[in-house]
């Protein structure tokens, strides 16, 4: 009786077993990995040794301030311009969507049939001086020619902003599909007009959807480095280009390291901050 | 004093080991150093592949633009599948030399095949490679053409002595290149990369040791002969070039594109592309900088545990061929190892082919010569602290 109960006890943990396993291979160890391995000291030829050296998370600080700092703002700035672009264009597809709503959010997620390097590459080919855009608008002289989009901030926001658009715009309208009718009929009834309705019925209730899909948006686009490299020029450097640069070029694994750290921290705080904003209470309603 | 519960013993227990073995697992995380590693370098003779039949298939890996067209008929990788029965998988994916190795360093560290048998890269990263233990020594009773047929200079170089690893592939120089229609005139010096009236149309290579060296030499310092505090100089010059809004991009092999749509106007450039460029846009020009090029050689290496090595050093000492040397310098227009392949040129039918014979900068002539430099040689810590200085000009 009492080994009967005792394999009950286990049971849970059985059950568990397969994610934690997972997880641990696959998450905890290669973060354990890496945390080991900013803490470390060498080369390529002399071999690392742990000798906890916190140092080098200062040292990564100061180098690359203005990076960390320029992808923290093209992240926000990217999160605020999908969620402009993206409020409109999911609220019309789930309210005005009828029947073809599939159809549209078919459209909407068509260009992830292509891989996200060919997609940014493409991009390259628009934006390019005198490419099928500019080139006909300068021909017909309506830009100056040496007008320049290729090579700058706007080019990597603009393709980080496009990369980034399905990811803020599918669970918005996830939120605003499961919106009930019958809540601004109810508003309606009390005398609010349109504008009213929109802010103080629709709006909170999609806030959950917001809140997702700007933690989609944000986190990956901080650290994305392949628009950077593709669309940007020479001062547009996000902090993924340096972590790339950091551990395959120099082969300087604990800089590398560190700075992922750093930057794991840094979105964790801005998240944080973000939950306590919104509030996520609602977000279990 | 409370009762220490058994439980509790065993919790604090099990706490303490645990943080103890945390503490030893962090430390057994990370990299053991390559030299630590200990095995010498295996002799040429213990690969023994004499005796060893080619199997028949050969993955090669090259930067663009470095050999003939090979889709066409007769091309010499044509030529080469046709001799000796072996299919090769012709693989453009070498950009620059320092992202190439950053793909294939994890596998070689952990000794694992990379997928490649033939790779060709820069001289430097050739020494790198021998040193950390990542190439397969060649055998040279294999590549009787090889020693029949190359230059001498191409023998028993000083980043691998004796050959023991790699034969070159081809040779070139790092200068200018340039569309005189877009700059409104001649350039001729490292300086005209500086010009504030190209603002925004020059382009620079982010590959190290080129950029760095070449403006060393700009400043009239020889590679050789450079100080810390030169290369310090050397990338404040950089810094300043880049923040004046001169630079638009830091370059790949990408910037023959951006050279052809007009992207930018003058820029760093390798000599063959300049050359294979022309065939579409007729006004590109190359040009050795007064103050002097860089020389530098690509060689055909094997990385450790390829696994067709017999393969590979047919395909190395089949391009050894005058013949097909010459077949492939007519084309590639990089500066080619093999003399024997000059006559060959220099009596073909069209006179492209001809002119290209007669180039200094296919066939350097003395003169030529004493204008280029090589690399400078770095060890470790000076590469990492050129990369660490090179990192503030690129990543702006």
């Amino acid at each position: 009786m009492a080994t009967a109960a005792r394999r009950k006890r286990f049971i849970p943990y059985l059950l568990a077993l397969p994610a934690v396993a997972w997880l641990a291979t696959f998450f905890v160890s290669p973060m354990g990995n890496m945390f080991s391995l900013s803490l470390q000291e060498g080369s390529l030829e002399r071999g690392y040794a742990l000798t906890w050296h916190w140092q080098t998370y200062t040292d990564v600080l100061s180098k690359y301030d203005t990076q960390l700092i320029r992808s923290l703002g093209y992240g926000l700035i990217v999160t605020i311009a999908t969620l402009a672009i993206s409020y409109p264009m999911a609220y019309w597809i789930a309210t005005r969507g009828g029947k073809n709503k599939n159809v549209f959010l078919l459209l909407i997620l068509l260009p992830f049939f292509t891989p996200f390097i060919i997609r940014t590459l493409s991009w390259k080919f628009i934006l390019a001086d005198t490419g099928i855009l500019f080139g006909t608008l300068k021909s017909w002289g309506l830009m100056p020619d040496g007008f320049q989009v290729l090579a700058t901030s706007t080019a990597v926001i603009c393709g980080l902003i496009y990369n980034f658009l399905p990811f803020m715009a599918l669970p918005l309208y996830v939120a605003l599909e499961r919106l009930d009718p019958a809540l601004l009929d109810a508003a309606g009834d009390l005398y609010s007009n349109r504008t009213q309705r929109f802010l103080r019925v629709t709006l909170p209730l999609s806030l959950p959807g917001v809140f997702a899909g700007s933690l989609l948006t944000f986190i990956p686009a901080v650290g994305d480095y392949i628009n950077a490299d593709i669309l940007g020029g020479v001062n547009n450097t996000m902090i993924g280009n340096v972590i790339q640069r950091e551990l395959l070029t120099t082969n300087d694994f604990p800089e590398g390291s560190a700075l992922s750290f750093l930057l794991i921290a840094g979105i964790l705080i801005g998240v944080f901050f973000y939950a306590r904003a919104i509030g996520t209470e609602e977000l279990s309603g | 004093m409370g009762e220490l519960s058994r439980r509790e013993l065993l919790r604090r227990m099990g706490i303490g080991a645990g943080a103890i073995s945390v503490q030893a697992l962090l430390a057994a995380c990370g990299v053991t150093g390559t030299s630590e590693n200990g095995d010498a370098a295996p002799s040429p003779t213990d690969l023994n592949l004499e005796s060893q039949d080619p199997a028949g298939v050969l993955n090669f890996a090259n930067w663009p633009l470095y050999i003939d067209p090979p889709k066409k008929a007769n091309s010499s990788l044509e030529k080469f599948m046709q001799a000796t029965d072996i299919e090769v998988d012709y693989k453009t994916v070498i950009d620059d030399n320092e992202t190439f190795f950053g793909t294939i360093r994890e596998p070689l560290s952990s000794g694992q095949a990379t997928g490649w048998d033939i790779i060709v890269v820069t001289d430097w990263l050739v020494a790198k490679m021998a040193n950390l233990g990542y190439l397969e020594s060649l055998d040279h009773d294999l590549l009787g053409q090889y020693d029949q047929n190359a230059a001498e200079i191409y023998k028993n170089t000083t980043y691998d002595p004796g050959n023991q690893y790699s034969v070159p592939w081809q040779s070139g120089i790092t200068g200018i290149g340039y569309n005189p229609e877009l700059t409104g005139r001649e350039i001729t010096s490292f300086e005209d990369l500086f010009d504030p009236a190209f603002e925004g149309k020059v382009g620079m290579f982010k590959e190290m040791r080129d950029t760095v060296n070449l403006t060393l030499l700009g400043m009239g310092i020889k590679p050789a002969d450079a100080t810390m505090e030169d290369v310090e100089a050397a990338t404040n010059r950089l810094i300043e070039q880049r923040d004046s809004g001169i630079v638009r991009q830091y370059y790949g092999n990408a910037y023959a594109d951006a050279l052809v749509r007009e992207d930018i106007w003058l820029t760093m450039a390798w000599s063959g592309d300049v050359f294979q460029l022309q065939f579409d846009k007729p006004e590109l020009q190359f040009v050795v900088p007064d103050e002097g090029g860089i020389l530098w050689v690509d060689n055909m290496c094997i990385p450790k545990g390829a696994e067709h090595p017999v393969d590979a050093h047919m395909m190395m000492d089949f391009v050894y061929d005058p013949e097909i040397a010459a077949q492939i310098a007519g084309w590639v227009n990089y500066i080619c190892p093999v003399p024997a392949a000059q006559p060959i040129l220099a009596s073909a039918k069209d006179k492209y082919t001809r002119t290209v014979a007669n180039s200094p900068l296919v066939f350097p002539t003395p003169e030529m010569e004493s204008r280029l430099h090589s690399y400078k040689n770095l060890d470790e810590d000076e590469e990492a602290e050129w990369n660490d200085l090179f990192g503030t000009v690129i990543q702006g």
